[in-house]
């Protein structure tokens, strides 16, 4: 069953009087419990169709579809993982987890409950009474992923959750990231500079075009799980999106 | 602070021993440079007779009313201006016009709106310090990093919602420096109307010793209105500010 589907997105942006096209008709389907990740080069708008997906933005043109339904606002069903993290300095870590169910009204303890498990998830637990300002980035990330993971949401969109963690807590969080997926069988859009990183995750990985955006190419992943990044089976996927994204990399680079 | 605290108490009782030697080397009468064991006197005197404690109490009682007040309005005033552009455009326009009027230039009207009511002086409080909230909220809330409202809004928080738990807190640290400029008019503002009302409080009291020509019982008053200051500036807003300031990471 198709979960979301872009249709022809568009989207413009003013940039001190001349117009950026950044998506020019994006097209793509994404079944139920598919785990997809987008790659694209800098700056081709992988950002804005997440916050789009989200309703976060409105496109100039075409529609979302979720469960055949078009998006007109923003939903707990669709939750985005901020590229930035956006933690609210003003909460301690548990506040933050549970600032969506607070908002849905769900009474304290049930809160509690649901905020224990995602922090033991996450292994924060300790962390539960601190302040954002008091954890590493890579803890911040976690928080950041337990609060999208509290809301329940059917469709999990990530923005380069990982980009800024080191090597090994990204390791840490890619395994813990398929076996989360594998057992909450979510949707997952998870948008990602690193192709080793998309080839662990991915069942899909799909190819965004330089600017203005649209998909180059959809390249499947079948493949064991859960995968590890040093694992050299994954190489020749590798392989294959890197010479897919090469072109458009260096595209951009020569018209910038 | 506490490196400092030895030498601070220090400072203080030199500051009164020259003082005191001043007063007592009779270069001045001593109707116009009291020493400090007559204003002394004055401060126990009105402390038995319980006139201080009342003038407090009264002015005391005026600043919050009018403070609260101040901070309510002030703060939904700049929410609206940081998220409304016509409220911006309009009301924010007049805002900042308003603000450059010095609170006691507010006191003939409050006189002739209010009478020489507490409601007037309460008027010339609150006014004095609206302006200095609203200019801080608005701040604040336009400072707000997008990212926040947007999370916010994407796992449901709307209208009321979306104020209570996220513009409020935050734009909390620019509003806490718009409280901490509104308590100081506030207290500027309670001063001076009390002193034109002439009608209780340690404005009032000032006036008082000034008409009795007691110089001692005006510089007894004035050590009080400094002392309120200091308290209320170091217990009620530098506390909420180190706890803002600590949770946010920012000392
Ligand atoms: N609010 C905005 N106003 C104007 N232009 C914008 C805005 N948001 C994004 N853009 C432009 O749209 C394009 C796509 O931005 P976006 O952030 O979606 O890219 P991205 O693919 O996520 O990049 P990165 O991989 O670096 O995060 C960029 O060229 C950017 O300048
Ligand atoms: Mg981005």
């Amino acid at each position: 069953m198709t979960k979301l589907e872009a249709k022809n997105i568009v989207k413009n942006f003013g940039h001190n009087g001349y117009k950026l096209k950044a998506l020019d008709n994006v097209n793509l389907k994404i079944e139920d419990g598919d785990f997809v990740c987008l790659v694209g080069p800098s700056g081709c708008g992988k950002s804005t169709f997440l916050r789009i997906v989200a309703g976060l933005d409105t496109p100039d043109g075409g529609e979302i579809l979720f469960d055949g339904k078009p998006v007109t606002s923003t939903g707990p069903e669709r939750i985005l993982v901020f590229q930035e993290g956006a933690l609210f300095p003003w909460l301690k870590v548990r506040d933050n987890v549970e600032f969506g169910l607070k908002i849905a009204g769900i009474p304290k303890d049930e809160r509690e409950q649901i905020s224990n498990r995602y922090l033991e998830m996450m292994q924060l637990t300790k962390f539960a009474n601190s302040y954002t300002f008091q954890l590493s980035t890579g803890m911040k990330q976690r928080v950041a992923i337990a609060r999208a993971l509290a809301m329940d949401p059917d469709v999990l969109l990530m923005d380069e959750p990982f980009a800024s963690l080191d090597a090994q807590t990204r390791d840490l969080l890619l395994v813990e990231l398929q076996l989360i997926w594998e057992k909450t069988k979510k949707t997952i859009v998870f948008v990602t500079h690193n192709v080793a990183e998309a080839v662990v995750l991915g069942n899909k990985v799909i190819v965004m075009k330089h600017r203005p955006t649209s998909v180059k190419k959809e390249i499947s992943i079948d493949y064991k799980r859960p995968r590890l990044t040093e694992d050299e089976n994954l190489l020749k996927f590798q392989k294959e999106i890197i010479s897919e994204l090469r072109p458009e990399v260096t595209e951009k680079s020569s018209s910038e | 602070m506490a490196k400092y605290l030895g030498k601070k108490i220090a400072f203080y009782v030199i500051l009164v021993a020259v003082w005191q030697v001043v007063a007592m080397a009779d270069i001045w009468p001593n109707t116009i440079f009291p020493s400090p064991s007559e204003v002394a006197e004055d401060l126990a005197y009105g402390a038995a007779d319980g006139s201080l404690f009342y003038g407090i109490a009264t002015s005391m009682w005026r600043l919050i009313v009018g403070l609260s007040i101040a901070i309510a309005g002030g703060v939904v005033l700049g929410i609206f201006m940081a998220r409304v552009e016509i409220v911006n455009q309009t009301i924010g326009s007049l805002v900042l016009g308003l603000q450059s009027i010095p609170s006691i230039a507010w006191v003939p009207i409050a006189i002739l709106w209010f009478g020489l009511t507490d409601s007037g002086i309460i008027f010339v409080t609150a006014i004095g310090a609206i302006f200095a909230v609203t200019i801080n909220t608005y701040t604040g809330v336009k400072n707000i990093d997008p990212n926040y409202i947007a999370a916010a809004r994407n796992m449901g928080a709307k209208g009321s919602q979306l104020v209570t738990y996220v513009l409020i807190p935050a734009a909390f640290p620019y509003m806490i420096s718009g409280f901490k400029q509104g308590w100081a008019f506030a207290w500027r503002g309670v001063i001076g109307a009390e002193l034109l009302f002439s009608f209780l409080g340690l404005g009032f009291l000032l006036n008082v010793g000034r008409q009795l020509n007691d110089v001692s019982q005006v510089i007894a008053i004035m050590i009080v209105i400094m002392g309120m200051g200091i308290l209320i500036d170091g217990f009620v807003f530098k506390r909420i500010e180190n706890k803002v300031m600590y949770r946010w990471g920012l000392r």
